[in-house]
């Protein structure tokens, strides 16, 4: 029965192609508007590390002007980074499985002259040695470095892989030179291509950036004294004459993070950050109401409002724009069928249940559903096209994936059997002898 | 023409014309709040940015190693840079205009500094900088020689002797008193004379609610980073980019050149959020009209269909052509006005919600207005097609098939 009541769909549609054709690409456009738009937002809203999310945590303390809060929009948030000396002081904890401090800073890398690769400027991450499993980042040839290069000063250094392609030429650099600010560093370790979208371990840097070209030892950083190149924020009225007043003052500019096996962990960790800063505040700093905070990725990508208001309002206006074109299909499906009444009227009179006909005319509905979906995906990856020039440096958006194919799809055909619902229950109430009489 | 028979005739087809009276409703709606939106981008874009934008570049280089000499390789720099035809003037400077990034503080017209409210974007500039950056001074002078400062700790709290803030700024200082050689103070209290106040220019946040917040000092930045603002003479800039980034990296071997970009590069990036947005809902738009101009042309179609032998006896019985297409405007313009009706209530519903949930500023009326007037103009083109194929109905149809 199926296939003869779908051979009949596809005979009614091609008895009114105009009228199919409108349909259908009514379906299409609003599905394909929908789900560029979701895929925009998706990828903005999207939690890189969701597979590590339940134990790893951002770390705040709340060190800003007693008058002022760090944002005036959020006043219960404290500043996204640290201070150096709070930094530092956390290093110290054994609570935590893993922990991380780290900092954005700029670095000339100095080509080999034989090779004709001109210096030129990357961004590096100066971090603690952890930043690597815990936020598992993938390795193409070596690894991270270990504990000693972390309190050592030892000029070694991670590349990515782009910044070793165009040293190195994408060959195996481990255990090579290279020359980054006029000083020798050892390559021990060269990153797979690695994506991280939003940027959610330093949101107060660009939550859209890409990762860093290079990863060079936390200490070695402070040791040469090497500039930030992250945003740095300071509040309190303080002379700032050397790096070690910098390194002492209330600016923040540090991001910090740590891995907590489990809830006992999290919370002697949560009393361990409380209790340090009730000693500071004997100190004079901390002057503001305890406020600090352990916060897994997904909450902190939240609370930092990472997808812009933009793409939650586009969202809401390509769902106004579907439903402007489901309307505009429930009234050429109206029409439609009830033109085709007489019809159903003889098929009736000859014998014909409501419930066949209720589900022949659903099947004509599920296959305009199906082809505007499919149709709709087709206008997506090409709307996704268009959106991509708008865009700069974001990869991800290059694809649509089969998830979000499959949600058009569902979308499709679910918002073409309820749009169909109402014109085939008209249908179905035909009443065979009014169409009859006039025969 | 009578609107009663109209009226009935279209409760005929309660379903169809609700729908479509819908489909005009949630157009208005959209269109409305989307045209606001845009036009607040489109303003926001336009904004006359108080720097010679279109006619600047500029140029970052980092030293390192040992031989770099920072003092040395900035005036080298700038000496060869204004030495080239097509450069009108250029500064070293800390930060770039409009580009998103840059370096704030607070000053205060006293030393104390709990009443230090004013929150300034500073660029550090030397004595061409008001004429590199194509700034107006207003009243007052652009730095002299004697003033420019440098200290070659990249850690230093050192003040200057002068500035040259924005009309914002003065205001925001003293208030409506002149700003011209007053004294204004740092965090730490230190002082200095306000030498020149300049036209309001944008500074590094365009997004922010008072963009033009900028001071001006007269510095070298610390390296080992620096930047420079070339202005060039019009419709040289483009040549000069690549001129200067070949000079520049061949000059020292010390550093080296991270870019050398047109300054629109970072207007373009500022404001690609808002273009993006004004993009997608001209897209959105464009497409919600199309869509309910077919509803509006597929409603009418089905009624002239059947209709068709009451058409006929209309004409039959002395109705002319012009009749019939009157008839269907005047339905169709019945249907747009119900459903602008029920839109503009929508439009303003959809805006509260907007600006309850994402603080946009609320719909302004004559959005709404518009909108019902293009929609009332695009009803009637959508339902001509129609009509006159209703109008060419032969009277002779009446008498078929009775």
């Amino acid at each position: 029965m199926f296939t003869y009541y779908f051979r009949l769909a596809l005979k009614s549609l091609r008895r009114t192609p105009v009228v199919a054709a409108l349909m259908i690409g009514a379906i299409a456009l609003g599905v394909g508007v929908c789900i560029t738009t979701l895929t925009v937002y998706r990828l903005m809203s999207g939690n890189p590390i969701e597979h590590r999310n339940d134990v790893l945590y951002s770390v705040t303390l709340d060190n800003w002007d007693p008058n002022q809060p760090w944002d005036d929009k959020q006043p219960e948030l404290p500043p996204t980074d640290l201070t150096y000396r709070d930094a530092m002081a956390l290093q110290e904890s054994d609570i935590p499985v893993r922990h991380v401090a780290m900092r954005k800073g700029p670095f000339v890398v100095e080509g080999d002259p034989a090779t004709g690769v001109k210096p030129f400027l990357i961004e590096a991450r100066l971090t603690t040695k952890d930043f690597f499993p815990m936020f598992d980042v993938p390795f193409q040839y070596g690894g991270g470095w270990g504990a000693d290069a972390d309190r050592g000063s030892q000029r070694v250094v991670v590349l990515s892989k782009e910044t070793n392609d165009k040293v190195f030429g994408g060959e195996d650099s481990v255990g090579r030179p290279v020359r980054l600010d006029g000083k020798d560093y050892k390559v021990i370790g060269v990153l797979a291509h690695w994506e991280v979208t939003p940027k959610f371990y330093d949101l107060n840097n660009g939550s859209f950036r890409d990762v860093e070209e290079a990863y060079v030892p936390f200490s070695v950083g402070i040791d040469d004294e090497v500039q930030s190149a992250g945003n740095i924020n300071c509040w309190r009225a303080q002379p700032l004459n050397s790096f070690q007043d910098f390194l002492n003052s209330d600016c923040v500019w540090i991001q910090y993070w740590v891995e907590l096996k489990d809830r006992n962990q999290a919370e002697a960790y949560q009393s361990f950050i409380d209790n340090y800063v009730r000693e500071q505040k004997k100190l004079g700093r901390f002057e503001r109401p305890l406020n600090n905070h352990l916060r897994h990725p997904d909450e902190w990508l939240k609370v930092n409002r990472v997808v812009e208001r933009d793409n939650s309002v586009l969202v809401g206006l390509s769902f106004m724009f579907l439903a402007v074109c489901l309307l505009n299909m429930i009234g050429l499906l109206l029409a439609k069928f009830l033109g085709g009444a007489p019809l159903v009227g003889l098929r009736r009179a000859l014998g014909a249940t409501r419930k066949a006909v209720f589900q022949q005319h659903l099947i004509e509905v599920g296959v305009i559903g199906i082809a505007g979906g499919a149709l709709g995906i087709g206008l997506a990856a090409l709307g996704l096209l268009g959106v991509r020039r708008l865009y700069e440096n974001y990869d991800a958006l290059t694809h649509l994936d089969m998830t979000m194919a499959l949600i058009a799809l569902a979308i499709a055909i679910a918002s073409g059997v309820l749009a169909g619902l109402y014109p085939t229950w008209r249908v179905c109430r035909v009443q065979p002898a009014s169409y009859l009489k006039t025969q | 023409m009578e609107f009663r028979p109209i009226l009935s005739a279209m409760l005929r087809n309660k379903t169809g014309v609700f729908l479509v009276g819908l489909q005009i409703a949630l157009t208005l709606a959209v269109v409305a709040n989307a045209v606001f939106i845009i036009m607040q981008r489109v303003e926001k874009i336009g904004r006359p940015p108080g720097i010679d934008s279109a006619n600047l570049i500029f140029v970052q280089s980092y030293g390192f190693g040992p031989n770099y000499d920072h003092r040395d390789t900035v005036q080298r720099d700038l000496d060869m840079l204004r030495a080239i035809p097509g450069v009108v003037s250029a500064t070293s400077t800390n930060g770039i205009p409009m580009s998103g990034g840059g370096m704030q503080s607070q000053f205060g017209e006293t030393p104390d500094p709990q009443k230090s409210n004013t929150v300034a974007n500073l660029y550090f500039l030397d004595e061409h900088g008001v004429d590199a950056f194509g700034v107006k001074l207003i009243e007052g002078r652009a730095f002299t020689e004697q003033e420019v400062q440098y200290n070659p700790s990249p850690n230093n709290s050192d003040f200057v002797p002068a500035v040259i803030v924005t009309r914002d700024v003065a205001e925001s200082l003293f208030g409506k008193e002149p700003a011209l050689g007053r004294t204004v103070y740092d965090t730490l209290g230190q002082s200095a004379t306000v030498v020149g106040v300049m036209e309001n220019m944008l500074g590094a946040w365009v997004s922010f609610e008072k963009p033009s917040m900028v001071m001006f000092q007269p510095r070298i930045p610390n390296g080992p980073t620096v930047r420079y603002a070339i202005r060039t003479e019009p419709g040289q800039r483009d040549a000069l980019v690549a001129e200067i980034e070949k000079k520049l990296s061949e000059s020292n071997l010390n550093r080296a050149v991270t870019w050398v970009r047109p300054h629109t590069y970072w207007v373009e990036r500022s404001y690609r959020a808002d273009s993006r947005m004004v993009a997608f809902l001209s897209v959105i738009i464009g497409l919600m009209v199309c869509v309910t101009a077919l509803g509006i042309v597929g409603l009418a179609s089905f009624h002239v269909s059947v209709r068709t032998k009451q058409i006929g006896t209309r004409r039959a019985v002395g109705a002319r052509r012009i009749d019939i297409i009157r008839y269907f405007m005047i339905e169709n313009w019945l249907l747009t006005t119900g459903g602008v009706a029920l839109g503009a209530l929508l439009a303003f519903a959809f805006s509260h919600w907007l600006s309850t949930a994402y603080s946009l500023p609320p719909l302004q009326p004559m959005y709404v207005i518009a909108g019902v007037g293009l929609l009332w103009i695009l009803g009637q083109i959508a339902v001509f097609v129609p009509a006159r194929r209703a109008a060419a109905i032969p009277p002779a149809i009446a008498t078929r098939t009775v």
